[in-house]
């Protein structure tokens, strides 16, 4: 990152040997005239202590000596940090330079960033825009996103899922600060097991990922950085309650035990107990539950090693089905009932060997393993699920003659012991993958950026895989940026887990075949693009991603009396077009308006034969709005996001019990769900400690009006609550408060 | 829905217009500001306070400008907050509890300059 060598010009001039004080100015050359220029508000301190100084307006500072070490260090936002070796001279005349190289183009302060320097196409939701949308966690953290939207899966059990370029989350690479950690059986409840406010940012890159964290990317990659144990506030609390009756407590605390040592404590605790039912069909709306959820790491910093550990521990309890049932009914016909309990442990570890005059290379170690136990019933079905999982990926980065050409390479192992059964039927499988990857890029003035990477993973159950992938960014100007990536990606899927909601109904599940990995290729195109109309300034992006499928987990539920799975017979693919304007018409005041386009297709077996279908729960179209305005300092904060979903495909949901009965099979023909808006608004007041917040989601109060087929037979054949496509609740109002200590 | 957004309007609309109020005054009193951190401090703690608009730190001459709405907040609460915030304020000298919990490079001890 810092490819220019520090150059510093200090002239000394000897005045007393013996001075306790070490004082000078500090400067900067001024381009044109030579001449130099006093800084004001520099900072110099001993390194590794806490005595320090700033200079003044006239560029001058003084600063007692130390005896722990004669290492100074200049610092001056915008300029090349120095570090000067101090002997005998007290007199200092410190020239610092401008830095050229100064990478922090992303302002993270900002609530919706682009970054326009890395090669992959990538959103970063900072705090900034986390705090628009108070609620709740990592699901619900896309609202103000046009990339990631969240979907709908069942009317019953709670569970949010995500989609991108037209795809389900799963296909999304999920990862926790680069560790792989919603995927296998986490996907079904993975995205609400991280707190929004355990969040400091979300890195959101379209298409295919890079090849150092593993095969899995096939859409995208999301990276989720928490807060970090030595930046984040001393304390911070946030307290939440919505009109469901929701109740939510998160605590963070931070402690610097010394220098290098520091210690964070992310807490989450979390309950809802009241049973709602407000479209009276006998179901509650939401599943009572409770989480508890915590992270504790330590981290060690020094000028050449980094090194975190930390374990995390999660229990979350859920209960829903019928207004009536109690737990004491599970597994009878009294009232139709869903439980899940969820166990989650993980340990892991980070280290990484720095290089402090070698910049460009590190040597990095991520060590990580987890248990996931979640224990489940639909009314009379039963399905637990146990995964195991150990993750090792060994980076060493550097460069080639010079910076230039870099790269990445290394090893990585992952072993995945899954043991599921649902009713009768085991499901189990042990898959060990040791691999090994290279990354080479190449890097002409950050004008032109290529990326080129591939791995080799033996996968012991299916054999040799070759991921290959390719990024390329062209800026032209300084405002318009082009971008084209392509990829393999792979992975083994989880039918009862990534398709969980779709359990809860008297569909029998019908596995056909022995499921093969999906593998797929993905290819796109970006153009970002950077305009100032007056004193206004805004972007446009534009972006097409196609997605092709080799081979998909095929979930079949166009006969309403199964959930078969079979490998994909024929093609698959998902298109997806975006376009998205950003304007900023005045200080602290955002604009956004984005429309996306899918075409995603699947071929189903049909009864004769093959045909290529819609894929079901996915609109054709969608706009989102969003509007934010800001008082100076955030003292006042609005934010508005209104979405509008249009159709899309849902299966066959006509009366059929009557036709069964009689032993007609239904047409398979399948309709469409209506077009829906959804309106969310919040205000933030700011106080100097600590914040107040009012909002709501689903203003326009919209319903989906039966998202249960046959709620009031739910041991009747035909029950499914699988198949909401739009809100079950209706209008929510929430309030909270956060308070903060800085340190 | 269409109403709930009429609302939302209103309610930008009125912020909008609180904020453009004239009959708004202005008042510089010094600081001790030492860096841009504390630069930071006082604006934002002034700019959070009741009745101000604005509040802008020149670091060379320590001077605070602050504007600030006459029915809301006077010069002498808006001292009172700088001085409860760790620092001097013209003639009044900051609140010491307050004063030694900034961090040390803000303090009035940090190395003369």
């Amino acid at each position: 990152m810092i490819r220019y060598l520090a150059g510093v010009f200090f002239s000394l001039c000897y005045f007393s040997a013996t001075a306790q004080r070490i004082s000078g100015s500090v400067n900067e050359q001024d381009a044109t005239s030579k001449t130099l220029k006093p800084i004001t508000g520099a900072n110099v301190y001993w390194a590794g202590t806490a005595q320090s100084a700033s200079t003044d307006t006239s560029g001058r500072f003084s600063i007692p000596r130390v005896r722990q070490t004669n290492l100074l260090v200049v610092s001056f936002v915008g300029f090349t940090n120095d570090t000067i070796k101090i002997a005998q001279e007290s007199e200092l005349e410190i020239v610092l330079r401008n830095d050229q190289t100064l990478k922090e183009v992303v302002v993270r302060g900002n609530a919706n960033a682009i970054d326009r320097l890395s090669p992959h196409q990538t959103e970063i939701i900072t705090t900034r825009a986390l705090a628009k949308a108070a609620c709740c966690n990592l699901s619900e953290s896309f609202e103000t996103n046009a990339s990631v939207s969240v979907s709908y899966s069942d009317a019953v059990t709670g569970s949010k899922q995500i989609q991108m370029l037209g795809l389900s989350g799963t296909y999304i690479q999920t990862n926790v600060e680069n560790i792989p950690a919603i995927r296998g059986l986490a996907s079904t409840f993975g995205l609400n097991f991280i707190p929004g406010t355990w969040i400091q940012s979300i890195d959101i890159g379209k298409g295919a990922g890079s090849v150092v964290n593993g095969y899995e990317s096939m859409t995208g990659q999301i990276n989720v950085e928490l807060q970090k144990p030595d930046t984040h506030d001393k304390l911070y609390l946030n307290t939440y309650v919505n009109s469901f009756g929701r109740g939510e407590l998160n605590l963070n605390l931070a402690h610097q035990i010394n220098e290098k040592w520091s210690t964070g404590l992310l807490t989450h605790g979390s309950t809802l107990q009241n049973r709602i039912d407000r479209n009276k069909d006998g179901f509650l709306d939401l599943p009572l539950y409770s989480q508890v959820n915590v992270i504790n790491r330590w981290k060690y910093q020094s000028d050449k090693v980094m090194a975190q550990f930390g374990v995390k521990a999660l229990y979350e309890d859920r209960l829903g089905g019928q207004q009536n049932f109690q737990r004491e009914m599970k597994g009878t016909t009294q009232a139709y009932g869903f439980g899940a309990t969820v166990n989650r442990y993980e340990v892991f570890s980070k280290i990484a060997r720095l290089f402090p005059d070698k910049p460009y290379k590190g040597l990095g170690l991520v060590l990580n393993a987890s248990l996931y136990d979640s224990k489940s019933y639909f009314g009379l079905n039963k399905y637990n699920g146990k995964q195991e999982m150990l993750y090792g990926n060994l980076i060493y980065q550097s460069i080639i003659g010079s910076t230039n050409h870099s790269y990445k390479t290394g090893l990585s192992y992952m072993y995945d012991n899954y043991n599921e059964r649902y009713q009768t039927l085991p499901l189990l499988r042990k898959e060990s993958v040791p691999g090994a990857f290279f990354e080479y890029t190449f890097n002409h003035l950050d004008k032109f950026v290529a990326v080129a990477g591939g791995r080799v993973d033996f996968h012991n159950l299916y054999g040799t895989q070759w991921t290959p992938r390719l990024h390329l960014k062209y800026s032209l100007t300084d405002q318009t940026t082009l971008r084209a990536s392509a990829g393999k990606g792979f992975r083994v899927s989880n039918p009862l887990a990534e398709y969980y909601g779709n359990l809860v109904s008297s569909r029998a599940v019908v596995l056909k075949e022995s499921i093969r990995p999906e593998v797929s290729w993905n290819y796109g195109a970006s153009l970002t693009q950077e305009y100032k109309l007056g004193e206004m300034t805004g972007s446009v992006i534009v972006d097409y991603y196609r997605t092709d499928f080799q081979n998909q987990l095929v979930a079949d539920m166009e006969d309403p009396r199964y959930l078969s799975f079979y490998n994909l017979n024929g093609r698959a693919f998902a298109n997806s077009f975006q376009a998205e304007v950003n304007l900023v018409p005045a200080k602290r005041f955002d604009l956004k308006l984005a429309y996306r386009l899918f075409d995603v297709k699947q071929t189903m077996d049909g009864i004769d034969g093959q045909t290529l279908l819609p894929r079901m729960m996915v609109s054709r179209d969608r706009v989102l709005f969003n509007a934010g305005y800001a008082l100076p300092y955030d003292k006042w904060k609005f934010d508005a996001t209104v979405q509008w979903n249009g159709k899309k495909r849902i299966p066959f949901m006509g009366d059929m019990g009557e036709h069964s009965e009689h032993g007609i099979l239904p047409e398979m023909t399948s309709t469409m769900a209506p077009s829906f808006y959804n309106l969310n608004a919040q205000i933030t007041r700011t106080f100097v400690k600590w914040d107040i917040y009012v909002g709501g989601e689903n203003l326009g109060d919209f319903r989906q009006k039966n998202p249960i087929m046959h709620a009031d037979q739910p041991f009747h054949q035909a029950f499914d609550a699988g198949m909401a496509w739009g809100p079950v609740t209706g209008r929510m109002i929430y309030a909270g408060f956060r308070y903060k200590i800085t340190r | 829905m269409k109403k709930t957004i009429a609302l939302f309007a209103t309610a930008i609309l009125m912020v909008f217009q609180v904020a453009m109020a004239d009959g708004d005054k202005v008042v510089k009193i010094k600081t001790t500001a030492v860096c841009e951190m504390c630069k930071a401090r006082i604006e934002r703690t002034l700019g959070l306070s009741k009745g101000v608009k604005e509040s802008n730190l020149d670091l060379k001459d320590k001077t605070v400008t602050v504007k600030y709405n006459p029915n809301k907040t006077s010069p002498e609460a808006i001292r009172e907050t700088i001085i409860n915030t760790g620092y001097d304020a013209d003639d009044q000298t900051a609140n010491m509890k307050a004063h030694d919990k900034l961090p040390s490079c803000c303090r009035k001890t940090a190395a003369p300059h």
